[in-house]
């Protein structure tokens, strides 16, 4: 760590701005995300959906219907459950949140910034083991689950907790996986690296590595607990599963988590498979010289991504009123007996066409 | 290194080493083992950001996503499976092995306070493993990748060899209860 107390200062402010307007973003995903996921399914279901919360008068399409709910979370009155167990009760949504805002800032956003002669790159922290940082931090969501869960004394949330854990420990042997394919073509665990390598759309993972891609997006679902894979909060069955006695702030916080770890891998995937902050056919950090002003480039780029991830996000909406959910046999033998051969053949193959190509 | 960051760095692995003491205490202390585990994530991740205060990235992610991630979840599961509780636990008595241990664990921590009193550790290397030497080698990663997948490939095929005949044991230990049973 060679710094100048110059160097320091700057990456010391830098990081400490970056991350705030990251957050101010994440903290903006979960309104969003909750009206968007109530009005794509009426539309796909030919209803209206929230369209009358309005402000004077005005209704601009329910947009305000997020602001109410979130109004509404706020103050409701928070019930503690008799018989549980206070500390981890009240810790649980904290453990929830914490990993998926941890993540989010290995992500690269945007192609390295020049400020005052400075080169800032466009993640919080430049992580050179992106991956296995992201991975590691991410083993750790299990726990915000399980705790709650056990923390409520109630059946149906411990059940809920159990499930989820069982699920999110075996699918992430999966992702793992998947992504191990990508790390042997662009030779690096670092995300900027890889991004980096991506110049040209042929050159994109989804491309190189299409069973990756498709391991990922199953595996993707099944960490977030999203349907078809959310067995833990199955309303048919366990009331709502490990949130059950969860309510106000708290229960927004489990919100928060879920939706910010949607946002986050959905940034993954179009990190990894779509080419991050690429534009197709086109050099993003040119646009600097080309425009005359510096950070063009890097707002592009970041309208990329984020586009990107955009899609992912929609993804999940889309699957979520399309695909019913699994049986827990179902997604157990789907990812044990599936997902992991088809990823571990997955590995191999690659390695093989990789050696073939570099020693022919 | 600059004065500032030196001092930071300092003050980092000082307050991480404290709260990393309290916390291992914590989780020894706890009466509740759900409160031992959740204590011990927190002690590994700790012990993580140790390492990557090291600049030691790869030793610090692995660390995090196998035991902190892994392993006490495991944990963490059995406790409340079997829902533990914690009047069914003894609490800290005395009887012939805690003494035992606890001596033996006194007297290994008086001989490692003792080594590093006394000036340099053994065991540490010629000291030409610094930040720098490891960024002009490719990168922590790449050459913890290189040791092992060469000098060190038998000892890590057989640590691999031995994790599956682990696991085979315990897929056969499972499977005997239910011969007699219709599938």
């Amino acid at each position: 760590m060679g710094l100048t107390a110059d160097e320091f200062t700057v990456q010391f402010i830098s990081t400490l701005l970056k991350f705030s307007i990251l957050a101010v973003i994440l903290l903006q995903v979960p309104p969003i995300m909750v009206l968007v996921e109530r009005r794509i399914p009426a539309f796909m279901q030919r209803r209206k959906g929230p369209n009358r919360v309005g402000l004077f008068g005005f209704r601009i399409y329910g947009v305000l219907q997020s602001l109410a709910d979130t109004i509404k979370l706020i103050f409701k009155e928070e019930v503690v459950p008799t018989g549980a167990h206070k500390a981890f009760y009240h810790l649980a949504p904290v453990f929830a949140v914490f990993p998926a805002l941890m993540i989010a800032m290995a992500i690269p956003y945007g192609p390295d910034i020049q400020v005052f002669g400075h080169t800032i790159p466009l993640s919080v922290v430049r992580v050179d083991v992106g991956f296995l940082f992201i991975f590691a931090i991410s083993s750790l969501a299990v726990y915000g689950v399980t705790i709650a869960g056990w923390a409520s004394n109630n059946k149906y949330a411990l059940l809920g907790s159990l499930r989820a854990s069982a699920q999110m420990i075996s699918y992430e042997i999966p992702l793992g996986m998947s992504l191990i394919p990508i790390v042997l073509i662009y030779g690096s665990l670092d995300l900027n690296k890889i991004v980096e390598a991506q110049t040209h759309i042929w050159k994109w993972g989804i491309f190189l590595s299409p069973i990756s891609f498709v391991l990922f997006l199953i595996a993707m679902f099944a960490e977030t607990n999203r349907t078809p894979f959310d067995l833990s909060e199955a309303e048919g069955e366990l009331v709502a599963g490990f949130h059950t006695e969860y309510n106000s702030t708290k229960f927004a916080a489990f919100f928060l988590g879920e939706y910010v770890s949607m946002f986050v891998l959905s940034c993954l995937a179009s990190t990894v498979f779509l080419g991050g902050w690429q534009v197709p056919f086109f050099d993003v950090r040119s646009l600097d010289q080309l425009v005359g002003f510096t950070g063009v480039g890097a707002f592009v780029g970041f309208g990329s991504l984020f586009m990107k991830a955009a899609f992912f996000m929609w993804l999940y909406v889309w699957v979520r009123w399309t695909i019913p959910r699994f049986r827990y046999d179902q997604l157990m033998s789907l990812g044990w007996k599936f997902m992991i051969p088809l990823g571990l053949i997955n590995v191999v193959v690659t390695a093989l066409a990789l050696a073939a190509v570099r020693f022919s | 290194m600059s004065e500032l960051s030196n001092f930071m760095s300092h003050a980092v692995f000082h307050a991480l080493a404290g709260l990393i003491t309290l916390v291992s205490l914590m989780v020894v202390a706890s009466k509740h083992p759900v409160k031992s585990a959740v204590f011990l994530v927190v002690d590994l991740f700790l012990l993580a950001a140790v390492y990557a205060t090291l600049e030691s990235h790869f030793v610090a992610a692995i660390q995090v996503l196998v035991y902190a991630g892994a392993v006490v979840v495991l944990f963490l599961f059995v406790i409340m499976l079997l829902n533990l509780q914690p009047d069914q636990l003894r609490g800290l008595r005395f009887n012939a092995p805690e003494a035992v241990t606890l001596i033996l664990s006194l007297i290994g921590m008086f001989i490692m306070i003792g080594v590093s009193v006394a000036g340099k550790p053994t065991g540490l290397g010629d000291g030409s493993l610094t930040v720098e030497a490891i960024a002009d080698g490719g990168g922590n990663t790449y050459l913890v990748a290189m040791k092992l997948l060469t000098d060190f490939i038998w000892p890590f095929e057989l640590a691999s060899v031995l994790i599956l005949l682990a696991i085979v044991a315990a897929v056969v230990i499972a499977k005997k209860d239910h011969k007699d049973q219709p599938a």
